[in-house]
């Protein structure tokens, strides 16, 4: 089951799930508003390696805005750091976001219970579009799980800020 | 939870979920097919800004059918005015539009309990496609909540056809 925003309050009251900052009126009917970091990422080389560290360049968002451009892959970072002790969570675009042409993330929606950490964005974008710091970008629902739970306990759960991909570690 | 398909036909019935106009025949195991309606709205600013009401051109989808040009994105709508207050509803392109290379929205499959509208997708195709006003393009789900609602009540609600995005209207922080 999908909790509604009453739950999601009701379980950030006690600290089950943690949202930092966490402001009321981002509550949605059944999810929570995240917003946009003032930092970005982008792979600096014409090829990716699967198993190897990527270097990559950090782009500051400035107050009057950066334009994305389609055919980029950004890497971005929710200003909130957001999980749950007991309950799975999907990040999604809005539907003001996406409506935009912004993709916030590449069908990897999923975050598991006990990653508590700021959620590193995969933007792509279809139309060219300036993009602010601070706005309000994509929406995080929790979700009751089945079974015992296992906290998170991977490579990423350190994440303070945009992190790139750590799949080299696993080879 | 999820609800089957005989659930979600049980559920219009009682009034629970709105589906409309409803056809039994479109209803999937766990979803319901929803179609596309005539029209279609581009952004006509060669850059959007997400401060701004970005402007849109309207395009009308004939008998003959529409082609898609590849990495563009075009605002659609469902022909259904579709929506519940007691389950919270998630939509995706349906398998056999996606296999066509159709995104029928960018990240953003997750609904609002409690809108009750026409929904608006954004189509998005790396192949150049023909589609058809009345296809059946997407599926909408329902899942159960968990704890006290409280409806949507934001700037969508009630939408009529496709509508451009109204971002500019966002609280800031």
């Amino acid at each position: 089951m999908i909790l509604t925003g009453s739950e999601i309050i009701r379980n950030q009251n006690s600290g089950t799930i943690i949202i930092e900052p966490f402001d009321e009126r981002f509550v949605e009917p059944n999810s929570y508003g995240f917003h946009l970091k003032n930092e970005l990422k982008i792979y600096q080389n014409e090829i990716i390696h699967v198993d190897q560290y990527n270097e990559s360049e950090t782009i500051i968002i400035e107050e009057d805005g950066f334009l994305l451009e389609p055919g980029r892959f950004y890497l971005g970072s929710t200003v909130e750091t957001i999980g749950s002790y007991n309950h799975t969570c999907l990040l999604y675009s809005r539907f003001s976001t996406s409506l935009c042409g912004i993709f916030i993330q590449t069908s990897a929606p999923v975050g598991h219970v006990g990653a508590i950490i700021p959620w590193t964005l995969e933007i792509v974008v279809a139309h060219p579009v300036i993009v602010y710091p601070g706005m309000l970008i994509g929406k995080i629902s929790f979700w009751e799980n089945k079974g015992v739970v296992e906290l998170y306990n991977g490579k990423y759960k350190e994440s303070k800020s945009v992190t790139t991909s750590l799949l080299f570690l696993e080879t | 939870m999820i609800l089957t398909g005989k659930e979600i036909h049980r559920e219009v019935e009682s009034g629970n979920i709105v589906i409309d106009p409803f056809n039994q025949k479109n209803i999937n195991p766990n979803s319901y097919n929803f179609r596309l309606s005539n029209q279609l709205k581009v952004y006509t600013a060669p850059t959007l800004d997400t401060k701004m009401k970005n402007e849109v051109a309207s395009i009308d989808i004939d008998e003959t059918g529409f082609i898609l040009e590849p990495r563009t994105l075009y605002l659609a709508s469902t022909i259904e005015i579709m929506g519940s207050e007691f389950y919270i509803p998630t939509y995706a392109a349906r398998s056999s539009v996606a296999r066509l290379g159709m995104f029928i929205n960018l990240s953003a499959c997750l609904g609002d309990i409690g809108f009750i509208g026409n929904w608006t997708i954004q189509l998005y195709s790396i192949n150049r496609v023909k589609i058809y006003a009345g296809m059946n393009i997407g599926q909408i789900m329902f899942w159960c909540p968990k704890g006290r609602i409280n409806l949507y009540n934001g700037k969508y609600q009630g939408a009529v056809g496709a509508i451009e995005s109204r971002i500019q209207f966002d609280t800031r922080k």
